[in-house]
């Protein structure tokens, strides 16, 4: 009869697989590699000669733009000088043990520095590359942490309830201030205990949007829900939008010459046309010609005025309307980007189960991160706003960071070619 | 002067009755509107002040009877009886040249480049010849004393014609009153004569500028001189200046006085040869005069650089302030020329007060100034005799 035994196909078609697949995840890769690319130590060098300059000209007078400028700039400078430091006595270090001349003893003393000097050198690689990497423009900015269940009915509404009260634990316990700006249940009042339907939580801290970032998302969670009766595990979404909080920002009408205004124009790049009677001026005419133009030339906006006889008066006039337009071109570039950025973060068709960035998986009590590959196991800890949220928010930052310096180096390359 | 077309014309007529009259003196459909909101305005104001006098005022008759007066080509500010010289609201009459936006142009840029100078003296002296409404050193005090305040300033305003000179002191007097009206330094007025010889025997009543001085006990040194003389040649005259100019503002403000010799374009230089000589007589270190066009400026400019006295000689174009970006070229006959528009004025410097205009100082001692000064007068007695000006 058949040599071959039964065998179940299921298992047949297992064996058919790669063995390991699950537990490999392709998508995050640490970099943590001793070389910089070159692209990025090119622009780490031109900065420094910038900072150089701009010290240099410091030093002849003050000048408060070109010492922010400076400050910015002495991070990356500090940094490349630490990794020139390493990777010099690395070099050093290298040549002494692969010359023959050298000393046994001596060699041995080199090969254990080295090991010590190579992790340095790690570091100061690494210092570097986040020194580069341009900080958020919002970063420093307190934010908004925006929740709303998505697909999975009453139970997203009961997680995005838990993710609400998460969050405001791990702000409490970190002396983050949140205040909650708008509580929304589903009857569509503000009583608690409730499903949520909508909330927003205001984090009132310095560079909270730098922290809180990585959060926004679709966070879903996989568990047997209180509503459920027959014991059936779910899979149930809710949204989170972090979105930086301006309001505190905004800044006083008059604040002309302060450069972060609204109202701010820098009159280099405004073009005052006089309008003159024509021909030959002086005391051939006499006409009354007060008309003046103003042309903000990065935006073509245009301002005349003629209303009063005297041209200072027309031109004193021109500067206030051209502020106030120019002021009112720029909050609406702010909120349409503000709207722009709403959409990136989570589209109205990415609301569902499939587009997560974060699974609570309560049967397994583990908690992953599918952009940083990280899983930390004490659920529990998590939904309190503990350490351990603390840890996987971590390492969303420093999956962030990595994106951020690939994108850097693209652009470099991009840039160089 | 091409015909307005009757196209215009009606559409005037549709925006206000008023209009078509007042495209006469205009010509744009744009400064006739302007012209005609501010004679508005005017009879408004006048309305306004008429009842607490206990009379009225019949608004709409007394508008079409400035608006005829205007479409009669006077000037407008004669009608309003003011002109915005900078900032300042200057009177004006009948009788007395109006003040020209492009001369407040070239004496606000003057004083934005010296106020903030560190090497100013305690005591600065200016001097404007020709001073018309009195609006220069009006101006001048204005722009000065709203930068910084720990500098006496004397300014000295002179003129031949006794109504401007009235004028000028009423300006001052209204000027006070204003609060805005820093009540520091001095500014007076004078009458002399520019164009006498001091050497001549005087003639009917007027007195040479260093007579003047003396009588009236004035500073005979000074160190700014600003001049805006009368410039138009008589054929320019008849060609370039406006109906309006021609038939309402003083001739004498505006062509210089004749006499036998001179051609037509000399005659219309008549005025810079003194004013020259006074500025060295007076030591000025700053001299700015107001001129015509881009080929008076370079013939002045010459002349200044005949004197030997100065160590640099620029032009400034209607605006000095802005950057040329469509003018030809920035230096002519070897003097750089500033700004936009039309040539408008010659400024000459000398000696170390180049720090105060931000130029580079000329390395030349207290001495060799003086010695220059001297020598220079040595031709300067010829020279005033062969152009014949003993008038």
């Amino acid at each position: 009869m058949l040599a071959t035994p039964w065998v179940c196909r299921n298992c047949l078609l297992r064996a058919a697989k790669p063995a390991v697949r699950r537990g490999v995840r392709l998508q995050s890769t640490v970099a943590t590699s001793e070389s910089i690319p070159p692209a990025l130590l090119a622009r780490a060098r031109t900065i420094a000669a910038e900072h150089q300059q701009l010290t240099e000209k410091l030093a002849n007078g003050f000048d408060t733009r070109a010492a922010k400028k400076a400050g910015e700039y002495s991070r990356i400078v500090l940094a490349l000088r630490e990794w020139h430091k390493a990777s010099e006595s690395v070099a050093e270090l290298t040549s002494l043990m692969h010359d023959p001349t050298t000393d046994p003893e001596l060699r041995e003393l080199a090969s254990d520095d080295l090991g010590a000097i190579r992790t340095q050198l790690l570091n100061a690689s690494q210092s570097l590359v986040t020194s580069l990497v341009p900080v958020h423009p919002f970063a420093h900015l307190p934010c908004l942490v925006e929740i709303r269940p998505g697909a999975g009915g009453s139970e997203a509404a009961i997680f995005a309830g838990d993710l609400l009260r998460m969050y405001q634990a791990f702000c409490n316990r970190n002396g983050f201030r949140s205040t909650l700006l708008k509580y929304e249940n589903v009857n569509g009042t503000q009583e608690g205990g409730i499903p949520l339907s909508e909330a927003i939580l205001e984090i009132d801290h310095e560079s909270a949007y730098g922290f809180f970032r990585g959060e926004a998302g679709v966070h879903r969670v996989q568990r047997v829900p209180v509503t459920e009766t027959k014991g059936r595990t779910h899979t149930s979404a809710a949204s989170v939008h972090v979105l930086p909080s301006l309001q505190a920002n905004s800044v006083a009408e008059s604040d002309y010459d302060d450069p972060d205004s609204d109202y701010y124009v820098d009159p280099k790049e405004v073009r005052l046309e006089v309008m003159r009677a024509s021909g030959a001026g002086g005391q051939h005419v006499n006409k009354t010609e007060s008309a003046v133009r103003l042309t903000h030339m990065p935006t073509n906006t245009v301002v005349s005025m003629q209303d009063s006889r005297s041209q200072p008066k027309n031109k004193e006039k021109a500067w206030a309307l051209l502020r106030s337009r120019i002021a009112q071109l720029r909050r609406e570039k702010r909120e349409e980007e503000m709207v722009a950025m709403r959409r990136s973060v989570v589209g109205v068709a990415k609301m569902g189960r499939g587009d997560k960035v974060r699974t609570y998986n309560y049967n397994q009590q583990r908690v992953t991160d599918h952009r940083s590959g990280a899983t930390v196991h004490d659920l529990d800890d998590v939904m309190e706003g503990g350490q351990t949220l603390n840890k996987i928010m971590e390492s969303v930052r420093s999956w962030l960071m990595e994106k951020d310096v690939e994108a850097l180096i693209a652009e470099e390359g991009e840039a160089k070619r | 002067m091409p015909r307005l077309p009757t196209s215009l014309l009606r559409e005037a007529y549709t925006i206000d009755r008023l209009l078509p009259a007042l495209l006469g003196p205009c010509r744009d459909l744009r400064a006739a509107r302007n012209e005609l909101r501010w004679l508005r305005e005017h009879v408004n104001t006048i309305a306004a002040a008429r009842p607490a006098r206990g009379g009225t005022l019949a608004k709409d008759a007394l508008l079409r009877d400035l608006v005829r007066q205007r479409a009669s080509g006077k000037p407008l500010q004669y009608i309003l009886g003011t002109e915005y010289f900078g900032e300042l609201e200057i009177m004006c009459r009948p009788g007395v040249l109006i003040p020209r936006q492009d001369t407040a142009a070239s004496i606000s840029h003057l004083v934005c480049s010296i106020r903030n100078a560190q090497s100013l003296p305690s005591e600065l002296r200016v001097l404007d010849l020709c001073t018309g409404t009195g609006c220069i050193p009006l101006l001048f005090h204005h722009e000065f004393y709203s930068a910084r305040d720990d500098i006496d300033l004397r300014i000295l305003g002179v003129d031949v014609s006794d109504t401007s000179l009235n004028l000028a002191a009423h300006n001052l007097k209204r000027m006070r009153k204003d609060k805005s009206w820093a009540e520091k330094g001095a500014i007076g007025f004078m009458k002399a004569d520019v164009l006498l010889n001091p050497f001549a025997d005087q003639k009917g009543g007027r007195l040479p500028l260093k007579r003047a001085f003396e009588t009236n006990k004035q500073l005979q040194s000074w160190d700014i001189l600003i001049s805006n003389p009368p410039y138009i040649s008589p054929s320019a005259y008849w060609k370039t200046t406006t109906r309006s100019v021609r038939g309402f503002e003083p001739k004498l403000a505006l062509v210089p006085p004749p006499h036998s010799t001179t051609a037509d374009t000399e005659r219309g230089d008549t005025f810079y040869q003194p004013l020259l000589h006074i500025a060295r007589d007076v030591e000025a270190k700053i001299v700015l005069l107001e001129i015509a066009d881009l080929e008076q400026a370079l013939r002045v400019a010459r002349m200044a650089r005949e004197l030997r006295i100065f160590d640099g000689i620029e032009i400034w174009r209607d605006q000095p302030e802005q950057t040329p970006d469509t003018t030809p070229s920035s230096t002519q006959g070897g003097f750089s020329i500033l700004g936009q528009g039309n040539a408008r004025s010659v400024l000459c410097w000398r000696g170390a007060v180049a720090s105060w205009l931000g130029k580079p100082t000329p390395g030349i001692s207290l001495d060799d100034d003086a010695h220059r000064l001297l020598k220079s007068h040595g031709n300067f007695t010829s020279s005033f005799h062969t152009n014949g000006l003993s008038i």
